[in-house]
Formats: C-alpha cells, sequence, structure tokens
C-alpha cells in the first residue's frame, strides 16, 4: 500500500467528481422529496463502469477491487450524490456471489451488477434479530428439489429499485437440525414475497422497507454457493459493507466541509470573512484532520481486503466505519453552525444531509458494537454479553 | 475509415486565478491548476463520435510543458488512441505562429490524416487563430467555429456558427481541418476502462529539434511578446432603478439602450 495513489485511481477520482457536481446535490435532493430514485445518475454511473469496478473483467466488472469502488462511493458523496445502493449491489451481493456463487449464478447475475443495470437489495436485519445475526428466525425448508422460504426482514434498503434480494436465513442442519444460515437470491416478483416501506426521517432516494416472505418457493440454484459454508460467506460481505459504509460517510464529510469552508471564506461579518475567526476556522481543521485520519483506515481496510486479508480487513474496517461515521456526523452539524439560519435553507443543500450524516453511527453495524469488538478483539477484554 | 487528429491544450483552470509570470509577462503555469481545455473535451468528443461511426484512428496532439501529459492522459482515458506530445523548455514563450508551426510539424509524423479537429480558441490565450493557421501552414481548407459536423465518405460538412455572421453551411473534401464551439457536443467522461487502458496507450515525445525548428521557436523569437498587463478593473457598481410605478418600463428602456431587446 503507498500512500501515494496511481495516476488511474486520481484520475478515476476525478473523473467520478465530475460526473457526480454535475448532478449535483439538488439532484438528488429533488429526487428524494419526490419519492423518485436517482436512475439518471445510477445508470450513467454504471454505464461508465463506475458502479461496478470491483467485479471480475470477464463478467463485465472494471477488474478492480474495493479500493476502486469505495473511491467511486467516496468521490460521488463528495459531489453531493451519495448513492446507498452501491454499498449493497456491488459490493456486498457482488461480492458474495463472485466469491461464493456457482458458475451459473455467476454468470446470471455479476454482468447486470457489474453495469448496474441490475439492482440488488440485501437482507439479513430482523425485528428481533438487529445486531445478533445468530437470532435470525427467517428459514428455508427444502420440499424436493426447491427451498421454500418464511420470514419477515426490517430496514432494508431500497427493495422497491432492485431486481433481486440476496436473504440471509437458516436452513436445518440434515444431522443435528440446529439451524444454520443460508443465503438466497430471491428475484423480488416471486409470489409471497411482499414489502412495504417504514416511514424515515431521511431525505434519500434509497427508502428502507419490511420485507415479508410467506412460503416463497425458489429452485434450488437460489442457494448461494454451499450450504455448509454461509458463515463464511456472510461474513466475507460484511467487510465490503463495511468498508463502503466508511467511503458513504467520507463523502459526506466531504461535501459538508466544503460547503462550509466556502461559506466561512465569503461570508464577510464586520467587515471579515468569517473563516478569519478561530471559533470558525479550529472547529473546520479539526474536522479536516478527522476526515484525513478515517480516509487513510479506510483505504488500509480496502488495501487488505484486496489483498485477501478477511481478518485483518476485519479490524481496519471496523475501525474506518467508527472514523468515517464520527466525522461524518460532526462534519456536517459543524457545516450547518458555519452557515447559521442558512444551514438550514433548503437552497444550502446541508439540512438535507442531518440524518443521513447519522446513519453511519448506526448502520450496519453501530458504534457501540463497533467499540465492543475493539475492546474485545483488539484490547482482549471480555465480553458483556 | 477516417484517421483524426485533434490538437489540445492544457491550460489554467479557469475556476482558479490566472496571472502572467513577473519577469517575462508569459503564462504563469504554477499559479493555477492545470486541466485539459474544456473545448479540447468537445473536440475529442466529437473525433471519437466520428470515429464510431466511421471506424479510423484518433491522435492526440499537444504542444506544452511535461505536466501537460496529465491532459493527454485525459484524452486518452476518453477515448484516443495514441498521442504526439511537443515538450521543449525552447518552446517557452512561443506566440501563436511558432505554435502553429511546431503543431504542423506535429501533425506531419501522424501518417493519414483525414481531418484535425481543434477547438475554437483556448481559455488561457483566447486568440482563436491557431486553426486558421494550421490550415494555412498545411494547406488545407478550414472549416472553423462548427457547431455541427458530419464526415460522409471523402467529405465533411459543418455548421459554422460566429455571433456576427449567424450560421454558414460549409462542406470540403478531405483532408481538411475543422474548429468546434461548445455546442457541438456534451463531451463524455473517462469509463474506468477507459481510465485504466489510457496508461498502456503509446505517447511519442518529441522536441523542437526532433521537428527541425531547433533555434526558430520561444521567447527570442517569437513575433508578438507580452509587454505589461495590468489586472482587470474592479466591478463599478450598477445602474440602480428606483420602481415609482414605472420600473419595468426603465428596465425595459436599458435593455433596449444595450440592443438587448
Amino acid at each position: 500500500m503507498s500512500f501515494v495513489e496511481s495516476d488511474e485511481r486520481k484520475a478515476l477520482r476525478a473523473a467520478v467528481f465530475e460526473l457526480a457536481t454535475g448532478y449535483g446535490h439538488q439532484y438528488i435532493a429533488r429526487k428524494a422529496r419526490a419519492g423518485e430514485h436517482a436512475d439518471e445518475l445510477w445508470a450513467e454511473a454504471g454505464k461508465l463502469g463506475y458502479l461496478g469496478v470491483n467485479l471480475p473483467e470477464q463478467y463485465g466488472g472494471g477488474g478492480g477491487g474495493m479500493a476502486e469502488l469505495a473511491t467511486v462511493l467516496e468521490e460521488l458523496g463528495a459531489g453531493g450524490c451519495p448513492l446507498l445502493m452501491m454499498v449493497v449491489s456491488p459490493a456486498i451481493c457482488g461480492t458474495i456471489i463472485n466469491r461464493f456463487g456457482t458458475e451459473e449464478q455467476r454468470s446470471r447475475w455479476l454482468p447486470g451488477l457489474a453495469d448496474a443495470s441490475t439492482i440488488m437489495a440485501f437482507a439479513i436485519t430482523e425485528p428481533d434479530a438487529g445486531s445478533n445475526s445468530h437470532r435470525i428466525t427467517t428459514t428455508a425448508r427444502r420440499d424436493g428439489d426447491d427451498w421454500v422460504l418464511s420470514g419477515q426482514k426490517v430496514f432494508i434498503s431500497g427493495v422497491d429499485w432492485a431486481d433481486a434480494v440476496l436473504v440471509v436465513s437458516r436452513t436445518a442442519d440434515a444431522k443435528t437440525g440446529k439451524l444454520k444460515p443460508a443465503l438466497f437470491i430471491v428475484p423480488t416478483d416471486v409470489p409471497g414475497f411482499e414489502y412495504r416501506p417504514i416511514e424515515m426521517d431521511l431525505v434519500s432516494v434509497d427508502r428502507q422497507f419490511q420485507v415479508f416472505l410467506d412460503e416463497v418457493r425458489l429452485p434450488a440454484e437460489a442457494l448461494v454457493g454451499s450450504e455448509d459454508a454461509a458463515l463464511a460467506q456472510l461474513f466475507a460481505g460484511l467487510n465490503p459493507e463495511r468498508i463502503m459504509a466508511s467511503a458513504f460517510a467520507l463523502g459526506i464529510a466531504r461535501y459538508a466541509l466544503d460547503k462550509a469552508v466556502t461559506y466561512a471564506n465569503q461570508r464577510q461579518v464586520w467587515g471579515t470573512a468569517i473563516g478569519a475567526h478561530q471559533g470558525v476556522s479550529h472547529p473546520l481543521a479539526q474536522l479536516k484532520i478527522e476526515i484525513e485520519l478515517a480516509k487513510l483506515m479506510t483505504q488500509k481496510a480496502a488495501y487488505l481486503y484486496d489483498m485477501g486479508d478477511d481478518f485483518g480487513a476485519g479490524e481496519a474496517a471496523n475501525m474506518a466505519k467508527y472514523a468515517a461515521a464520527e466525522a461524518s456526523a460532526r462534519t456536517v452539524d459543524q457545516a450547518v453552525q458555519v452557515h447559521g439560519g442558512n444551514g438550514l435553507a433548503s437552497e444550502y443543500g446541508l439540512g438535507t444531509l442531518i440524518a443521513a450524516s447519522r446513519v453511519g453511527r448506526i448502520a450496519p453495524v453501530s458504534r457501540e458494537m463497533i467499540l465492543n469488538f475493539v475492546a474485545q478483539n483488539s484490547l482482549g477484554l471480555p465480553k458483556s454479553y | 475509415m477516417t484517421n483524426i487528429v485533434v490538437l489540445v491544450k492544457q491550460v489554467p483552470d479557469t475556476y482558479s486565478e490566472r496571472k502572467l509570470a513577473a519577469g517575462d509577462n508569459t503564462l504563469d503555469r504554477e499559479a493555477a491548476d492545470a486541466v485539459l481545455d474544456e473545448i479540447n473535451e468537445r473536440a475529442i468528443e466529437e473525433a471519437l463520435v466520428i470515429k464510431e461511426a466511421n471506424e479510423g484512428e484518433v491522435t492526440v496532439v499537444c504542444v506544452g510543458p511535461d505536466r501537460a501529459n496529465d491532459a493527454i492522459r485525459k484524452a486518452l482515458s476518453m477515448g484516443a488512441d495514441k498521442a504526439v506530445h511537443v515538450s521543449d523548455e525552447a518552446l517557452h514563450g512561443a506566440d501563436i505562429l511558432q505554435t502553429s508551426k511546431v503543431l504542423a510539424k506535429a501533425v506531419g509524423t501522424v501518417e493519414g490524416v483525414d481531418l484535425i479537429i481543434a477547438g475554437n480558441e483556448a481559455s488561457d490565450g483566447r486568440g482563436g487563430a491557431v486553426p486558421a493557421v494550421l490550415a494555412e501552414l498545411l494547406g488545407l481548407p478550414q472549416l472553423t467555429h462548427a457547431r455541427k459536423v458530419t464526415v460522409e465518405g471523402g467529405t465533411v460538412k459543418v455548421e459554422r456558427e460566429t455571433a456576427d455572421e449567424g450560421i454558414t453551411h460549409l462542406e470540403a473534401s478531405l483532408p481538411a481541418l475543422i474548429s468546434v464551439n461548445e455546442k457541438i457536443n456534451e463531451p463524455r467522461y473517462p469509463s474506468f476502462k477507459g481510465i485504466m487502458a489510457a496508461k498502456k496507450k503509446p505517447v511519442e515525445k518529441l522536441t523542437a529539434a526532433d521537428l527541425g525548428l531547433d533555434g526558430e521557436v520561444g521567447l527570442a523569437n517569437a513575433a508578438s511578446t507580452v509587454l505589461e498587463s495590468a489586472p482587470k478593473p474592479p466591478r463599478e457598481a450598477g445602474q440602480r432603478v428606483d420602481d415609482e410605478g414605472d420600473g419595468g418600463v426603465k428596465v425595459a428602456e436599458y435593455l433596449a439602450s444595450q440592443k438587448l431587446i
């Protein structure tokens, strides 16, 4: 890993940032308020290969890694257009299908995920199984060659936009009868699959859903990879999720900091730009430092992941997600403060991000669960639960 | 099959403060971020559209210091096939005539050129003369200020648009030179594959001596030099109209006096 990015990485950053600023945050805000998706931006970025940079070239992807994909998401956010479904569709689902899917599943799904013409959501959280994924109750049972899925999911992003959902469920072990996880690709138009929006106070083009699976019948090939390797598969998808959640938060933080700095340079009070006052400049300087540190840890996590070090990437990805989420929540908050009343005026495009900037502290894993992870795994402290 | 040369220039970003160097009144390249001139992105886009329809090869030709390589790389990432980069300290301070001579020689190193596409003017110098001078030097028909270009067989048709003359329809046999204005198209963004492929594309580096122009170029031999410059004056306060029931009329009168309505 080098601290100096390659010319290609810099060119990718520049190109994606330019694309995002061409659309602008007002595009996202307008779409979100109208209850629409960011179809145009998603399609254009997909066609340019930006949304599938991590997937193999033989399936139409860019042949890069999580480092490149995180770069794309960060720059989209920095340009005012964070696309949450990037965390899910190419990063989690693309990774799991590429690493563990059968050749048929790869050929069927990866080309669409690579050019983003196919969107896949990811369903793990349940009303009684949030952080504790061992308590998942969505169950798949065998019926002849088919699988029949039943259960309920909550806080699933972008189901209305998705062609299919990668559903985490459990199957009964043939020998012991104990339940173990299994992943199924469920097209959103199959009988028994229903979803209902959850009213959220988020201004986002990606909405949240409750999902109901009522005796959903799936062919044998809907099971991803091996019935027995599902836990490893599941965890393989979680590092990319955290790395991408970091990039999502970093993009928002950079966008907000840029807004704050621009305003602090322009806004004159008593004949001086407000940015000249240390009460304004020091918090922004602190945030610049926090953003850069979070970005470094995100890059480290992506590097370790791309090198195949799932275990090493786990610690770095958790720390990166913690740091990036803190930076994004604090930066948006401070950017609003710098703007005064304008910080909440729609014209300035910051109020829309207040709730979004808090998401990183909660999802995909809460700040508290990350602190638990670090306390137990990095420090060797005893577990409280 | 249409083989196309696109002329590209690296310029100071129009969003940053642009200055002349204190010593010799040439462009202070260090003072601002350097970018591929936007009008050149449109020229490249047009070349790529023509190539996609007719096949052929797009070669980028650039005169500029070493760091202009970034601008060339961007052109290649958009989809151009190869590049010729003339970079030489001796070219420092070259004027329009010298630059055009260098470009003529550089274009001469590319085989079988059917069409040369330039932007109508660079956003830094804004002389807007290079395309015409280059066409003269190469003995090619010039179709400048194009807002629409069509290549069919051995001919090129252009809708030429200028503020003074309106729209003119031009046609010429290939080979020819065209310059494009900002209405010509919307340039594409480089794709991820384009970015990754750009590094592997050939860039031929040439000096003034390689082109047989040693000793003829640079500030000392320039036909025109900048003697002095002054920053643009601060904006003057506008004319204020108080509305006493006749505001609309006064605004209309003002606009009419400026020939805007």
